[in-house]
């Protein structure tokens, strides 16, 4: 079994559901999570493979938990793509700040995100 | 000092007062002097005739005493000629007498008088001595008659005397009238000189420190003018022009305490006009910005759903449903540049949107800028061109902000472009790359060129229906090219087609060498 898990955090049950279908055709295994703190929470217990961190979200925003995660030695080494709406110039630093391995921008493509997805975390086949 | 100031005149009638009173001093001086003088020397001619009377009256005791020789002469010789010299001492004694009569005052008269009538007598005598000898009995009455004469001549001589003494007397007097009077004349000269130049010294002391005194305050208090507080008042005793001087600088101080006030006042109101201002532009911008990724998380789903059926996730795409799921996606693209320029402009509004600087290839951005516009170009049927010189170097700028700027500038170009070509162009001029992109379009009016770079400004608002657009990407360009420290314009002709330009620093955010 060399499954490889990925723990998306986002409160949009939408985008969640785009992910959670887009993976489905993949060999990933999805875990998901709606909000900062709970994010963290599943991080640190499951220990996915990558994580994917929307930046809005409710008790934690999504820098915040990302500084918290890499403070940690259970996960300072999982890879964290910053998922923000804010497409501006500063974003991809601040997220880069706070310790994220890449920078997606929303709206992002279905087709782009696989593609992140796969440089960081080469499916198994 | 500050009783003069207070003296309620002017500075002028001080002066002219002050120096009316030491010319005072000195004329009152001068007209002693005058008077002294008169006065010595009219005692200085009394003098001289109290001794012209000194003088007479000595000769008349000579000739008394000749006329005494000549009477005993007579009487000895009994010669008649003798009577005759007798006679004309007699004369001269007489003469002597009537002069000094003349000049002599009340008090000598009585002198001159019985001096007279002893000398009656004595010529009586004489005359009898002359009978006697012309009747030859002078023998009897020799002893008698010279007895008589020498009674008379002593009587005679000492009334003369007493007229010499009283003259010595007076002459005494007037010796001493004169000296005091030059003593008096000294003393008083000098006691008005000296007040005088007191006076003088104290008037011109006091005057000029009232005038001093207060200059120096207005010093002061100009100087505190000057440094912008206008709190103070100048006090003066004055009642002279400096007096009405210090009113006026008061009431100007005043004037300006006012202004000043108001001056705070406004300042205040703006600067809590501008707070209120601020905080709104804030609140704007935030409202934007939320909105933006309100409207961004659901535009996410839709344009991922969409992509994942177009792209077979759910299974074969039915030939007719290709159509118009092409359709949502152009326009679920063009939803979303509206909301990314609404989000930059609010970005660039609230002062949060900063530049990422990196080095750059003005013909590779071109390239790419060129490559996802052309699909639009063959669509219309546009030739669709790009002219970079030769000389265009490695550059350094926000490569993202400044596609942006292009993207929007030839998708503009072929928006309003029907036939003929569209080009992009980029040249050096100095430190400075200027990119231009051009076209055989509907071109601008002259008087809405100004309008071009406003928000929400298109050349008609029935463009904006026709063509689409927020009309925000030309400020949104105008504003990025400026935070490059560049600037934009355009050159148009209605019917014939427009250029847009616009310049930035080759090397943004390096010093120029």
């Amino acid at each position: 079994m060399n499954q490889r898990t990925v723990l998306y955090v986002e409160d949009n049950e939408y985008n969640r559901k785009i992910v959670r279908q887009l993976l489905s055709k993949t060999s990933y295994r999805l875990v998901e999570a709606f909000d900062g703190e709970s994010g963290i929470a599943s991080a640190l217990e499951l220990r996915p493979d990558l994580i994917l961190m929307d930046v809005q979200l409710p008790k934690i925003s999504g820098l915040d938990a990302t500084r918290t995660l890499r403070a940690d030695e259970r996960t300072k080494d999982t890879p964290i793509v910053i998922i923000t709406s804010f497409a501006m110039s500063g974003d991809r630093e601040r997220a880069t700040d706070a310790g994220a391995s890449g920078y997606l921008a929303k709206p992002y493509s279905p087709r782009e995100l696989l593609a992140l997805l796969r440089k960081f975390l080469p499916e198994e086949a | 000092m500050r009783w003069v100031a207070g003296i309620e005149a002017s500075l002028h009638t001080k002066l002219m007062a002050a120096f009316g009173v030491v010319t005072v001093l000195f004329v009152a001086m001068a007209a002693f002097g005058v008077h002294t003088v008169v006065k010595t020397t009219q005692q200085a001619k009394l003098l001289d005739e109290a001794h012209q009377r000194v003088d007479w009256s000595q000769q008349v005791e000579q000739a008394l005493a000749r006329q005494m020789q000549f009477s005993v002469l007579a009487l000895l010789s009994q010669d008649e000629a003798a009577i005759a010299r007798i006679l004309r001492e007699n004369n001269r004694f007489n003469e002597l007498l009537a002069k000094l009569d003349a000049v002599e005052r009340a008090e000598q008269h009585d002198l001159v008088e019985q001096v007279r009538v002893s000398q009656d007598e004595a010529m009586a005598v004489v005359a009898d001595i002359a009978n006697a000898i012309r009747d030859r009995t002078l023998g009897n009455v020799t002893r008698e008659l010279l007895a008589h004469q020498e009674r008379l001549d002593v009587e005679i001589g000492a009334r003369v005397a007493r007229l010499v003494d009283a003259e010595q007397r007076r002459m005494g007097a007037l010796r001493d009238s004169i000296a005091s009077a030059n003593r008096e004349l000294l003393v008083t000269t000098g006691i008005l000189s000296l007040s005088a130049v007191l006076l003088a010294w104290l008037c011109g002391f006091v005057i000029s420190w009232s005038v001093i005194v207060p200059v120096r305050e207005a010093q002061g208090f100009l100087d505190h003018v000057a440094t912008g507080s206008f709190d103070r008042r100048v006090v003066l005793p004055n009642r002279d022009e400096f007096g009405a001087l210090a009113q006026r600088m008061n009431r100007m101080s005043e004037e300006l305490q006012k202004l000043d006030r108001m001056k705070v006042d406004a300042a205040t109101e703006l600067a809590q006009l501008n707070t209120r201002l601020e905080r709104a532009s804030r609140a704007k911008s935030e409202f934007l910005s939320n909105m933006s990724h309100e409207l961004r998380t659901p535009l996410n789903a839709i344009l991922g759903f969409t992509e994942m059926i177009a792209d077979g996730l759910y299974g074969e795409v039915p030939e007719e449903l290709k159509d118009p799921l092409n359709d949502v996606q152009i326009n679920g693209r063009h939803l979303l540049r509206l909301i990314n320029e609404v989000l930059d402009l609010a970005k660039i509004e609230a002062g949060h949107m900063e530049l990422a600087l990196d080095d750059y290839s003005p013909p590779e951005l071109i390239g790419a800028v060129r490559t996802s516009l052309r699909s639009l170009a063959e669509e219309k049927g546009l030739r669709f061109v790009t002219d970079v010189a030769a000389d265009v170097p490695i550059a350094r700028g926000d490569s993202g902000r400044l596609t942006q700027c292009l993207m929007n500038l030839t998708g503009n170009a072929l928006k309003f472009t029907r036939s003929g070509e569209v080009c992009i162009g980029a040249a050096r001029q100095g430190d400075e790359l200027v990119y231009r992109v051009s076209d055989t379009g509907i071109g601008i009016p002259p008087e809405e060129i100004d309008n071009v770079f406003a928000e929400f400004r298109q050349v008609d608002a029935t463009v904006t229906r026709k063509f689409g657009g927020t009309g925000l990407g030309l400020s949104i360009s105008k504003k990025f090219i400026e935070m490059h420290g560049g600037r934009i314009w355009v050159e148009s002709r209605v019917g014939v087609g427009s250029t847009f330009f616009f310049s930035v620093p080759l090397r943004v955010g390096e010093s120029a060498t």
